[in-house]
């Protein structure tokens, strides 16, 4: 348990959003022996990081190996991609198919919704909950599985503008490498990487 | 004048029949010898370093990483000789092993800058439809060829007949996806292995790398991967032809003076 709750800490650390989340949680316990000692080093690496990150931004993300890029991408955070809602962003559209990117190695494809789907253009930001990243199927015969290229998600609908700023930047990035999980909940966070 | 000097190396051994001795050939005149040594000298130099371009400046593990360039198909597409270039699977989904990438990807472009120093003709392949424009105008920016359609059947075996005769095969092709449409190798992978064309390839975890002279194990089908591959192939091919440029610029300003 104390294993499972120092991973969970440490995965979320990364993310800004969750920051504030964390602090009103501490701020309303008080922790004692082993919860406040890790509060406490949690807090001492946040600030080197934060001061050391103005310093060495970029080398510190080339340094890194290829195996902790890895465990720390959205793609393993994520887990089973089944019912996992995402963000995604349209790049074509035909009449009324959405072609839409949301950062794994296909793209899916979802049909224009009837309400609201005027709104859904080319760049515009959409939630997705997958289904299967990618389409394949063995058939009678075959020595490999034959594959579509394509993902399954069901679209939900248009992403709301809300703050989804980049607090440290200050901009709203475009396309963005890896799957964006969408929080939905802070509770529902801890929930998620327990299950 | 190359036929000038072997007719006198030839006068030279040539046995004395009627017992006449022949003048030994007189030294050749300077300025050949100087010519040859500088073309030898701009092919030679090149050879001497393992990466005289700096290709591996060119890209990171972390530009690879973010133009999801690890990512593989399921598993069950997975084809057996990819094994070794596999990190791992996740969830039924291979992992391209970013490390050996970064290396393969280096060879693959030092190699390429080499070919296109020493002015040969590139060929870029690519039977995927998604990314058929991009391959065309980057083999357009770099001034080498491209083959984005349906392959004939002895383009390269039966060029003599097909093309006409004395064609110029390529002296380098450069797979961008080393499957046609129905998920088969492409035939042109086989027929440059028997044409003696050295080939680069970039292959997902279906493809098969063995015919491949430089693979390069990584994603095909993401349109980020696709554009990166590109622009790295693009940036290399103009090194190697601007490096070339300014060596027989230097080369060649000093060459006379020093005839004279």
């Amino acid at each position: 348990m104390a294993a499972l709750c120092r991973l969970r800490f440490c995965v979320r650390s990364s993310y800004s959003s969750i920051r504030t989340s964390f602090s009103s949680d501490s701020a309303d316990r008080p922790r004692s022996g082993f919860a406040a000692a890790f509060e406490q080093q949690t807090e001492l690496r946040r600030e080197a990081e934060s001061s050391s990150a103005g310093l060495s931004g970029a080398s510190s993300g080339q340094n890194e190996s290829f195996g902790s890029l890895l465990r720390r991408s959205a793609f393993i955070q994520m887990g089973p991609a089944k019912d996992r809602v995402v963000v995604g962003r349209i790049f074509h559209v035909v009449q009324d198919d959405l072609y839409i990117d949301f950062g794994g190695k296909f793209h899916c494809v979802c049909r224009r919704p009837e309400s609201g789907g005027e709104k859904l253009q080319r760049g515009s930001r959409v939630r997705l909950r997958l289904q299967d990243l990618e389409l394949t199927a063995r058939f009678l015969g075959a020595k490999t599985d034959t594959t579509l290229l394509e993902a399954r998600a069901v679209l939900l609908g248009p992403m709301e503008s809300r703050d989804s700023r980049d607090p440290r930047t200050g901009t709203e990035t475009v396309r963005e490498p890896q799957n964006r999980v969408v929080d939905q909940k802070p509770e529902e966070q801890n929930q998620k990487v327990l299950d | 004048m190359a036929a000038r000097a072997l007719t006198k190396g030839l006068c030279r051994f040539r046995p004395a029949l009627s017992g006449q001795h022949f003048v030994t050939a007189s030294s050749v005149s300077l300025p050949q010898t100087q010519q040859d040594d500088v073309s030898d000298q701009i092919l030679k130099l090149p050879l001497e370093k393992p990466d005289f371009f700096r290709v591996s400046e060119l890209f990171s593990l972390k530009d690879l990483f973010d133009a999801r360039v690890h990512l593989g198909h399921k598993n069950t597409c997975r084809h057996r000789l990819m094994e070794p270039y596999l990190y791992g699977c996740r969830l039924d989904h291979d992992i391209i092993d970013l490390d050996q990438t970064m290396e393969h990807l280096q060879l693959a472009l030092n190699f390429t800058a080499h070919v296109a120093y020493r002015g040969g003709v590139i060929l870029f392949v690519s039977r995927r439809r998604q990314f058929c424009h991009l391959v065309e105008t980057t083999a357009k920016e770099c001034g080498e060829y491209a083959h984005t359609r349906y392959w004939k059947g002895g383009l390269l075996t039966n060029a003599d007949i097909q093309l006409g005769q004395w064609v110029r095969l390529p002296d380098l092709i450069i797979f961008l996806s080393t499957l046609n449409n129905v998920f088969q190798q492409h035939v042109a992978v086989r027929d440059a292995a028997k044409m003696n064309i050295p080939t680069v390839a970039v292959v997902d975890s279906n493809c098969n790398p063995s015919l491949v002279t430089y693979p390069v194990p990584g994603n095909d089908d993401t349109p980020v991967a696709m554009e990166l591959y590109c622009r790295l192939f693009k940036m290399t091919i103009n090194r190697g032809k601007d490096k070339r440029k300014q060596m027989e610029l230097l080369r060649g300003l000093s060459a006379p003076s020093e005839s004279r």
